[in-house]
């Protein structure tokens, strides 16, 4: 009834006027029936005992019609509240230990939730954003391949799966006419590209379709943060001209603030189109497709769509990109699917340790129930139902859960702070994480079942309470109902810290693994200098070639450098380039069996520079230059691929592109040694080196080794740089060791938090054993003493609770033994040259958790052996 | 029927929500006290409906959340001060709706422990 709530709501703010005069008026009542009785010839005497029968008892009453303006369940929801808090400040340090505990496990489980939750779970920021999907070609062994402009025109026109599409991809341009020449980064993108990535325009106007097409004028749109960083907000920037690499392209509109797209923001869009040499259906650039599936449509619906179409023009047009088919993934998934593995095991890992917490507390709970054991029996005695005490024992434990994941929300606070600090900078999205409404639910939620889980067993066992042991006995009524649950929660807690140990101890070894190899080279002293020359003022092989001779030469003179030489592609920084090969004289059956390469570019002075070792033929020299056979150094594991030994390689041919599609042919006059390309934590691929002299490129990273510290020559190579080309902007310049490290920062940043929630475990698990085996021993002082007393000596009494800690230790590893075993498959994408079963790194899990459980013991043992036995025996 | 001679001897219980509407009648037809409530209920019932005034107390504070009735001090006819109760018009209202679902209510039991005779 509303009203009435209503009413008891203002009553409860405003005061019960109604019943300030209910004294009065039960005072009256009385007055009223004497009057009555003596009324109806009653003697005074006999009407008044008659008005105080009929009456009853004045205060109940008084309190029966308070009662009516009270919210009963509430109000006993409340003395328990109030109950338990005075409970909890009489035994401050089992407090304190509940909710240091709890916080702990839920803060390490909210944190790590909230960065699950940012870049797992979270929706992607785009409109309709769970049908986006990322589209490539594939062929044979090589998958998501750039798109060419053709199949997108097929595609975009003849599909029957996408509601729309746009291609794109991203470039860098020299701005100049605006202050000093700057580099700029531009999304090159279709029409359709703004209203997928649900961006609008601040001004003017977007891209239209006719943008697009061959000989449209030059046209950009900016993006928010250029234009009020760069161009100063500018509000009449529309129309006028910003030059590019050398061409003027003219401002037609003005992006909104919108959700970033590319890893790196662009500065501007430029239209899309067949311009240049697209038109080909071989030219591939690295432009990529986005697309909205129409609602229903299955990626697979959508796949079988798309290569429906490639069929059709592999009928019309028989060139080399025959057998060329569709690619797509989610766009969640592109985004996601690299750091998904470590996540997810993170999150395994806080939930193991969560699950620690809650035995541990269950534990305290369990030892304090048991101390409370006459407590709850009076109260049983005195009228208390089983319900209504199960009920109190849950609002404790329920007031502790809550209490600990508020502190746990405070912690996992810090936490994030923390991580985001010290995470490498690659991880998708970490910096939007926060605590925000869905993370809060999950620590609620997490907080909850705690508390279920930990204050099950205490109400369990108090619900199985004989009163009449209970009064007579005291404490000892329940221990053995309370010894099974400890026991078993001892076990769970040994086999968590073996699963936490044991991938923890796995990951560990993979990065001193992957510190301690040796990359192939020389990394210190060497000092960095990545370039991109605008293709604008650097039009001509030549050019590129002359620039990069006069630089070297230059820096060659500086005091302190011992060498230059330059790469396309440095060590560590990943596939930046890879195509089909073929090796003359051996048969491809098909195309999926036609492998595939890395591709670098490398000049003369490059490896010896490097100190990378040439391992057979020889080095590229200056005498390389156009003849009638291009030459090409190939990496051991090329090598070794296909002969013995890497001398055997030596004035082989291979040729690029395979049988299947056009490419030059290729000497093999030198075999260098392995790199690690990919970063330190991967195995060596196959890789080509051509010669700079023959190919130059337009981006290089200029090595320079130094004789002293290569930061402090960073003035000198700037001043070089600008000596021979002011114009040219620098993409960076550090030490080469800071280019290794950056691959490794992820397995660095993923192995600590192991690392951490590991000693976490460890910690938690100690605290258990030692609680367990500590009531134990209490328990069973009376025992001990007669022992004692009999003459045992103390090395069989320690046998004898080692043997009892022994079974609960050896119970709790046999299980971690096949939960490690279980896990082992999560986490065989993340070990790198250790196998994920290593029967070594299992030993020495099982070592360290045996080696923690003998600590843990040690106290209680110790108090075993100190039993009072005079005073123990006085008690019978 | 030797059940109902049985059950005059000692006063019936109230079924859920009886006391309110009784109190809500007895007040029609005057503003009455606790006392002056209890009386008429007994008298009009002849003593089936005994009320216990640890009943009676918490049903007034009800019916004066739900805004049916209001008290007041007044003077008794023999001069003693006493909390008088009054319906209000919603009291009123709430009356003759209960009044008729009583009516269903005992015509349905009725039907159902009286078959056609």
């Amino acid at each position: 009834m509303m009203r009435e709530w209503w009413a008891k709501v203002r009553g409860a703010v405003l005061g019960r006027g109604d019943l300030a005069d209910l004294r009065d008026e039960i005072e009256s009542h009385f007055e009223l029936a004497r009057e009555a009785n003596e009324a109806r010839g009653m003697s005074p005497e006999q009407a008044r005992r008659e008005a105080a029968r009929e009456i009853g008892n004045k205060t109940l009453l008084k309190e029966n019609a308070r009662e009516a303006w009270k919210f009963p369940r509430w109000e006993s929801f409340w003395q328990d509240l109030r109950c338990a808090v005075r409970g909890f400040r009489k035994s401050p340090g089992f407090t304190a230990a509940v909710l240091l505990t709890l916080a702990l496990g839920i803060g390490v489980n909210t944190a790590i939730f909230s960065v699950v939750y940012a870049v797992l779970l979270r929706p992607l920021p785009y409109p309709a954003s769970e049908r986006l999907v990322w589209l490539g070609e594939s062929a044979g062994k090589a998958i998501d391949i750039a798109i060419t402009w053709l199949n997108f025109e097929h595609w975009r026109a003849e599909n029957h799966s996408f509601e729309e599409m746009a291609g794109f991809h991203t470039e860098d341009f020299t701005l100049t006419g605006r202050g000093d020449a700057v580099l700029t980064h531009a999304g090159v993108v279709t029409s359709a590209f703004f209203e997928l990535t649900g961006a609008r325009p601040l001004f003017g106007r977007l891209f239209a379709r006719a943008d697009e097409k061959s000989g449209a004028a030059d046209i950009v749109v900016l993006g928010y943060d250029f234009w009020n960083r760069r161009l100063g907000g500018d509000p009449g920037v529309v129309g006028t001209t910003l030059d590019l690499n050398g061409t003027g392209y003219q401002v037609v509109g003005v992006l909104a603030p919108s959700p970033k797209f590319f890893e790196r923001p662009f500065d501007f869009c430029l239209p899309l189109g067949p311009r240049e040499d697209r038109l080909n259906r071989g030219h591939h650039r690295s432009m990529h497709v986005l697309g909205r599936l129409r609602p229903g449509v299955t990626l697979a619906g959508a796949r079988t769509d798309l290569d429906q179409i490639m069929r059709r023009l592999d009928l019309g047009d028989p060139s080399t990109e025959k057998g060329h088919r569709s690619y797509a993934e989610y766009l969640m998934e592109t985004r996601t699917g690299e750091i998904r593995p470590t996540l997810v095991m993170l999150m395994g890992a806080v939930l193991l340790v969560l699950v620690l917490a809650c035995a541990n507390v269950s534990n305290l709970l369990l030892a304090r129930s048991t101390e409370r054991v006459r407590e709850l029996a009076i109260r049983s005695a005195i009228g208390a139902g089983r319900a209504r005490l199960a009920r109190q024992l849950f609002t404790e434990t329920l007031l502790l859960t809550f209490g600990g994941g508020a502190a746990g929300v405070g912690l996992a606070a810090v936490c994030l702070r923390l991580l985001q600090h010290v995470a490498p900078p690659d991880i998708p999205r970490l910096s939007e994480v926060s605590l925000d409404v869905p993370v809060l639910a999950f620590a609620c939620v997490a907080s909850l079942i705690s508390g279920l889980i930990a204050g099950m067993t205490p109400v369990r066992s108090a619900n199985k309470l004989d009163l009449t042991t209970a009064l007579k006995e005291g404490s000892a009524a329940s221990g053995r109902m309370r010894h099974a649950l400890g026991n078993l929660l001892v076990a769970g807690e040994v086999a968590a810290t073996v699963v936490l140990a044991f991938a923890a101890g796995l990951l560990v070894r993979s990065l001193a693994i992957a510190q301690t190899t040796y990359p192939g080279f020389e990394p210190s002293h060497v000092l960095a200098l990545e370039l991109q020359l605008p293709p604008g003022s650097y039009k001509t092989d030549n050019a590129v070639e002359t620039f990069y001779k006069s630089l070297n030469e230059r820096l060659r003179r500086e005091p302190g450098v011992e060498a230059v030489g330059s790469v396309n592609c440095p060590p560590s920084a990943g596939d930046c380039s890879d195509w089909w090969y073929s090796v003359a004289g051996r048969a491809v059956r098909s195309r999926e069996d036609v492998p595939l390469t890395l591709q670098n570019v490398a000049d003369a002075d490059y490896f010896r520079t490097m100190r990378i070792p040439i391992k057979a033929g020889r080095d590229f020299s200056s005498a390389d230059q156009a003849g009638t056979l291009r030459v090409t150094i190939v990496n051991e594991t090329l090598a070794r691929k296909w002969w013995r030994s890497p001398v055997e390689a030596i004035g082989r041919l291979i040729k690029l592109g395979g049988p299947f599609n056009e490419g030059p042919l290729l000497q093999i006059i030198g075999v260098a040694g392995d790199v690690s390309q990919m970063g330190l934590d991967t195995m060596p691929e196959p890789e080509i080196y051509s010669p700079f002299s023959l190919n130059p490129s337009r981006a290089m990273v200029v090595m320079i080794r130094t004789a002293v510290d290569p930061g402090s020559l960073a003035h000198a190579v700037r001043r070089d740089l600008a000596s021979v080309d002011h114009n040219i902007p620098i993409q960076s310049l550090k030490p080469f060791s800071k280019w290794l490290a950056a691959p490794l920062a992820k397995r660095r940043f993923t192995t600590f938090l192991l690392g951490v929630f590991a000693t976490l475990a460890f910690a938690l698990a100690g605290i258990g054993i030692y609680g367990v085996l500590n009531y134990w021993v209490k328990a069973r002082q009376r025992e001990i003493a007669v022992r004692m007393a009999l003459g045992a000596q103390n090395s069989r009494l320690v046998a004898w609770a080692g043997s009892h800690m022994g079974r609960l230790v050896a119970a709790g590893i046999v299980a971690g033994l096949a939960a490690s075993w279980a896990a082992s498959r999560w986490l065989s994408s993340l070990v790198f040259q250790v196998s994920p079963r290593s029967p070594s790194m299992l030993l020495l899990a099982l070592a360290a958790v045996v080696f923690t459980a003998s600590l843990a013991a040690a106290v209680p043992f110790w108090r075993a052996i100190h039993t009072d036995v005079v005073g123990n025996l006085h008690d019978f | 029927m030797s059940t109902v001679d049985h059950l005059r001897e000692s006063p019936l219980e109230f079924l859920q929500g009886t006391l309110e509407v009784l109190i809500l009648r007895s007040l029609q037809i005057a503003p009455n006290h606790a006392y002056g409530i209890s009386q008429f209920i007994r008298q009009q019932s002849e003593d089936d409906f005994v009320v216990d005034n640890g009943s009676l107390y918490p049903a007034l504070q009800r019916l004066l959340q739900r805004e049916w009735i209001t008290g007041e001090w007044k003077l008794s006819p023999n001069g003693r001060r006493a909390r008088y109760y009054k319906l209000t018009a919603l009291g009123r209202k709430q009356l003759v709706k209960s009044q008729s679902e009583w009516r269903r209510f005992v015509q349905a039991m009725s039907r159902i422990l009286e078959p056609q005779r």
